[in-house]
């Protein structure tokens, strides 16, 4: 019980696999800093948006394009795939792998439901005039919401590779940090959405 | 945390950690982000409309420390360096973004 020793040593998070070794806690480090540089490249994505968004250039606004109910539904999707990933990692914590798989692959499913809401939504702009061309806002919407749209792609690539690993080698030392910061990103591009349903599909109600 | 539970949890298998904190702060989200799509929906109506940004922005804001410090565990017994981190980023994120809206 190597671990054993190494947990008690430093007492990093109890109840925690994927805090456990001296290189499971490194990489959730190296995690966090890396959501914190993500932050900032969001941040600067947001404030253009912001910026430019009523620079259309006589093609359709915010107002007349967003619907929001499909925002609605497409939050409620990414709501619950942070809460579902949150219950992968405590069933990964208790050792239990069946369930553990179980919620991973409904947050796998979520966020393509999300992703197929956002590309419809985008073909249908499309078709409004509403493109990465036509206007300063056109420019800074896609630059904004694709950016996240290309992170839910991602993340659901990585973690249904992850899930294969783990069908794989069960639950381990080595794999729990690896799905344990996959998890944190998931939970990352969850909070983008927060700030984008209520800067951009909101805030363009609002005028 | 007391050095006490600790040293408990290592002695025998951990304790489990329980779903019940995670559902709560799911909840309040889902009633936070209703809440949100309600004011903008009744747009006027429930909140003057100047108030609107400022009160959906608080709702996004409080989301955001749920995820960070129950979903994420932030603010676990050692998580001390992952806090600074984040918050430094969001720090430059905040000046970053309002510098350019600003511009």
């Amino acid at each position: 019980m190597a671990t054993h020793t190494e947990a008690s040593r430093s007492p990093h998070m109890p109840n925690h696999l994927e805090t456990a070794t001296f290189e499971g806690r490194n990489k959730v480090l190296g995690f966090w800093l890396f959501l914190g540089a993500e932050t900032v490249l969001f941040a600067c994505l947001f404030g253009t948006y912001l910026a430019l968004r009523h620079q259309t250039m006589g093609g359709p606004s915010g107002h007349e394009l967003f619907d929001l109910k499909l925002v609605g539904l497409a939050t409620a999707f990414l709501l619950t795939s942070s809460l579902t990933s949150v219950l992968a990692i405590l069933a990964m914590n208790q050792l239990k792998k069946k369930v553990m798989m179980f919620w991973l692959a409904v947050t796998v499913l979520l966020g393509l439901a999300f992703l197929i809401l956002e590309i419809n939504e985008f073909i249908h702009y499309v078709h409004e005039g509403h493109t990465f061309t036509s206007s300063a806002f056109g420019s800074s919407f896609y630059a904004l919401v694709g950016t996240h749209g290309a992170h839910v792609t991602f993340g659901i690539i990585w973690i249904s590779t992850l899930m294969l690993q783990a069908a794989g080698r069960g639950i381990t030392e080595e794999m729990a940090p690896k799905l344990f910061v996959a998890s944190l990103y998931w939970h990352f591009i969850d909070v983008v959405w927060v700030f984008i349903f209520t800067l951009v599909y909101l805030l363009g109600k609002v005028g | 945390m007391t050095e006490n539970q600790h040293s408990d949890n290592h002695a025998v298998s951990p304790k489990p950690e329980s779903a019940v904190k995670h559902l709560i702060s799911f909840l309040i989200m889902i009633i936070l982000t209703a809440a949100a799509f309600y004011v903008v929906i009744k747009s006027g109506s429930v909140v003057a409309e100047h108030l609107i940004l400022p009160l959906i922005l608080v709702f996004a804001v409080i989301q955001v420390f749920l995820q960070l410090f129950t979903f994420m565990h932030l603010g676990q017994k050692g998580s001390a360096y992952y806090a600074i981190f984040i918050m430094l980023g969001i720090v430059i994120a905040v000046i970053s973004a309002v510098g350019i809206i600003l511009m």
